[in-house]
Parts: C-alpha cells; structure tokens; sequence
C-alpha cells in the first residue's frame, strides 16, 4: 500500500499512483515524460559521436559508452561503493545535522526578538556567501577525515534551512492563529497545530535546497583533502588524465544528485497530502 | 447547554480612538441576537473581548454566572470561511476545539459524528477544506463550533464571504440547525435583511465612538421562511435600519475613499 493511501484519503475518489513515473515525472504528462527521455537520449548519442569521430582522443573528452564501462568496472571491483559510502557519510551526517539546526535558528529567530537582531545580519550575510570558499581552511583545522566533511556541509546547508523555516513561519496566516486560540490554544498548540504544518512546504522546499549544497559540499571538501569519496576520485583521476574514470564519478553524482531530489519532492507530497 | 450572555458597560480605547463606549447587551439563554453596524463599528474589538483574547477597558463580560478572562470552550466560533485549518481534514478540524481543549472523549467524538450529521456533512468526514466550496467548508466551521457544545455561539460574519444565493441557503440552515440545540447566538453581519431574518433581536451600533444605537425587536413567528424577506413589515424593518445607519455608512466610505487618495 502506498503511503498516501494511508493518509485519510476520500475513500471514493481514484488513489493516485506512487511509483518510479510520478516521482521522476511530477504532474506531467505521457508525452513530455517522452519528450524529456529523447532529450537525454539524442545529447548522449550527439555526445557519443562527438567523442567517437570529432575528439577522439580520449585525454580530452571521454564517451558515453566508456563511462557506462567504466562505472560498471567501478562497481564489479566494488570500489565505487565505497567511495560512495565515505561520500555518502559525510553528506547524510552533515545534511541530517543541518536540517535540525537550520529548523531550530529558523524557529528561534522568528520567536526571539534578540536572537534575530543578534543572528539575523550573520545568517544574511552566509547565506550569500559562497562558504565552500573556506573549505580549505576547514580541512586544515579539521583534518582530512569524516569531520571536516561534515562541517562543510553544515555551513552551507544550513542557511537555506534558516531562511525558509523563518519564511515559513512568519508566513502563518494570522487569522488562523486567531481561530485558533479562540478555542483556546496554548502558544505550544498554536505552534504545533498552525505554524509548524504552515511552514512546512517552506520547510521542505529549503531540504530540497540544502540536498543540493550538500553535495556540492561533499565534493568540494573531498577535493581539498580527503583519501576516499567520490570528490577524491575526481582528484585522482584529473591528476592522472583518466576522464573515463574522471566522469564516471561526475554521472555517479549527478545521478544521486537526481534521484535525491525526487526524493525530497516525494516527502513533500507525502507528508502534505492537503496540497495537492 | 445554553446560557446567558451579558456585555456590562464594555468600553475600549485604542489610543484616541474609541473603539467601544459603554456597550450594553443582556442576552436570554437560547436567544438569538444579531450586531449590524456599519465599518468600524467595533465589532471585532466586542467580538475579541467576548472571546477573551483583549481586555476591555471597562466594564465585563459574563457568560452564565462566570466572567470572562481567557479564551475558553465555553464560547464556540465561527469565523469567515478561510479559518478551517488546511491540514486538517473535515473531521479533524470539527473535532478540533475539543482536542484543543483535551475533551475529545468517547462521547464528544459521538456528538462530532451528530453535527457533522446535523450540519449536513456526513460523509464527507475525510475530505480536505480545499475540496468543498465556500457553503460546505462553513458547515465546518458550524460543526466545530457546536462540537464544543458551548454556552454561547458567536458568529462573525460567518456569511460574508459566500455568493448571494448560497447565503440565503445558509441562513435557513442555521435557523434549522439552531432549532435542535437552541444555542444562545451572537451573530455579527453587515447584511441588514441577514439579521433580521435570523434573529430575535437586532442591535443597531454607532460608529466614532462604537455604541449602541437601538436595539429592535424582530417578531416575525419561527419557524421562518425566505419568502417573509418579501414582506412589507420586513422590508419596513430593514429601511428603518437602514435609516439608523445611514449617516455612519457614507461617513466610512468617504473616509475609506479619503484614506486611498
């Protein structure tokens, strides 16, 4: 059974179906979904004979047909696996620690006065700051484990948490704060039963932001200085002029890049079935 | 339940202006009065003080032999039509004051299932508000507020937000559903015809300072029908009204006009 049929349903209306079509293709229809397909489908061949007939040589460009060896080799050798294992440490221990925090700093600045004159310029100010930038320092301090990672990923994940949460927050209609504490809610009903499911697209859209910093975070911190993950294998293998091996990496992290996504526009539909 | 309902001498200030002067309404239990007035008349300030959310200036408010100082269940709401929580579906936001309060127990959950009934929404417990139109999603608010079996039930304009037809519909809807519990009504309403047509007695409020103008007594016989809106002492009643409130209506909109240039 699905999760949305769980979720008090009208039970005469058409169950709409969960599967791979609707959480890579959304609302669309059949014919786009098609459309989208032969796009990839025309770039990977046009590549495939840019790289076969107009740039052979493969120190410059790398086909599609060798990366998809490649990865396959990558993953028969069951190396791949563990570079996507550190990376994926660092990038869910890092991700999971900056939802937290950033839903928390959101809920603390939109309740205290202080804590939002005091944190409100700092946060504004690193959220627009492009904070890979120090990742090299942070390697420094932290080491070239699992740590320093993380802590990449903390400070670039975070601030759009904070953001949205706040927005979300803030956006709470006013009058059903009212109706509401007319019947006499407390402030800890009123944030549970208002607030919180009010913000909480806002809240979901920021998971699907930080996803994405995320793992540019990972890879960048790995290129700085790490001795395994998938940022790792992109160093080691540009040193060594290995492009198959160079974008089976880059396509390993577009891919989970894609399907990570889904899955975090798949949590926003679950988890709001009033929105759809 | 049903009891009594007495604003003694309620007065507020918001800085120099004044919202409320010495407000006045003793209301029998089971009565049913409406407030019409034109903007700014004070209404949703004496509709807030009744809820217990501000506090007046002077004078109180009681309901049955108790003074109001907070938000209770006690009083049941209903508000325009965007106050059902979007989250919740049509059975959890008609339970939803009880859970509030911490009575949702075996029997409150039963009178929920009867008003849910009673309000004509059985069936349509798990559908989201975004699925029903603006009449349906009403029913709801009417629900909720009567789940809570309250003493008193206020309403604020509860209709305003409806098309003309729907709202007529809606009015003999209530006076139905009131008919059942006989619930003491406060209904708040810019519609002059809305309020006589629902109410046992109107109360006619000024504006600058908000006051009490007149109250009128509505005896039309109950149960009532929407073709008594046609008769002559009907319509004389809603011009005499009318009469009364004239003056204040033009003042607000050359005021609201004022304001946008």
């Amino acid at each position: 059974m699905s999760a949305e049929t769980t979720m008090n349903q009208p039970t005469d209306r058409p169950q709409k179906q969960v599967g791979f079509r609707r959480l890579f293709g959304g609302a669309r229809t059949h014919r786009s979904q098609h459309t989208g397909f032969l796009s990839i489908a025309g770039g990977l061949v046009a590549w495939e004979l840019v790289g076969r007939l107009v740039i052979s040589n493969s120190l410059f460009l790398a086909t599609p047909t060798q990366i998809a060896a490649q990865i396959y080799n990558l993953m028969r050798s069951g190396e791949l696996f563990i570079h996507m294992g550190v990376s994926g440490a660092e990038f869910g221990i890092g991700l999971i620690i900056s939802i937290i925090l950033g839903i928390a700093l959101g809920f603390l600045i939109t309740t205290n006065k202080i804590a939002n004159a005091i944190l409100g310029p700092w946060i504004s100010a690193l959220y627009a700051t492009p904070t890979v930038a120090i990742a090299p320092l942070i390697i420094l301090w932290f080491g070239i484990g699992l740590w320093s990672k993380v802590f990449v990923v903390i400070i670039n994940a975070t601030f759009p948490m904070i953001i949205n949460t706040e927005a979300g927050l803030r956006a709470t209609d006013p009058k059903l704060i009212e109706a509401v504490r007319c019947f006499g809610a407390s402030p800890l009903q009123v944030f549970w039963n208002v607030m919180l499911p009010s913000a909480l697209p806002y809240i979901l859209a920021g998971v699907r932001l930080s996803v994405g910093r995320a793992i540019v975070s990972v890879v960048v911190g790995e290129l700085f200085g790490s001795r395994a993950g998938l940022g790792f294998m992109i160093t080691q293998a540009s040193e060594v002029f290995n492009m198959p091996r160079l974008f089976a990496a880059v396509v390993v992290l577009a891919l989970v890049g894609v399907i990570l996504t889904a899955g975090a526009r798949y949590l926003e539909r679950v988890l709001q079935p009033w929105n759809k | 339940m049903s009891d009594t309902l007495e604003i003694r001498k309620v007065s507020k200030l918001f800085g120099n202006l004044e919202a409320l002067r010495s407000v006045d309404i003793k209301m029998e239990a089971g009565e049913f009065i409406s407030i019409v007035g034109p903007s700014g008349c004070g209404k949703t300030t004496l509709m807030r003080i009744i809820a217990g959310l501000e506090e007046p200036d002077a004078g109180n408010v009681w309901i049955g032999g108790n003074k109001v100082t907070a938000p209770g269940p006690d009083r049941g709401f209903v508000f325009q039509s965007d106050s059902l929580l979007p989250w919740r579906t049509v059975w959890q936001n008609a339970a939803l004051g009880l859970k509030l309060n911490g009575q949702l127990d075996a029997e409150a959950t039963e009178r929920v299932r009867n008003m849910l009934e009673l309000t004509g929404l059985a069936g349509f417990e798990s559908y989201w508000p975004k699925q029903l139109s603006g009449g349906m999603r009403q029913r709801v608010n009417l629900a909720r507020a009567l789940a809570l079996d309250p003493a008193v039930l206020l309403m604020d304009e509860p209709f305003s937000a409806l098309d003309a037809q729907t709202r007529e519909i809606m009015q003999t809807e209530l006076l139905r559903i009131w008919e059942v519990g006989r619930k003491t009504v406060l209904f708040i309403t810019h519609q002059i015809d809305e309020a006589i047509f629902l109410s046992d007695r109107v109360v006619v409020l000024g504006r600058r300072p908000g006051r009490v103008r007149e109250v009128i007594d509505v005896d039309l016989p109950r149960p009532r029908t929407l073709a008594m809106k046609r008769q002559p002492e009907f319509v004389a009643m809603v011009d005499r009204i009318w009469g009364l409130i004239e003056t204040d209506v033009r003042n607000s909109v050359k005021e609201d006009a004022t304001n946008a240039a």
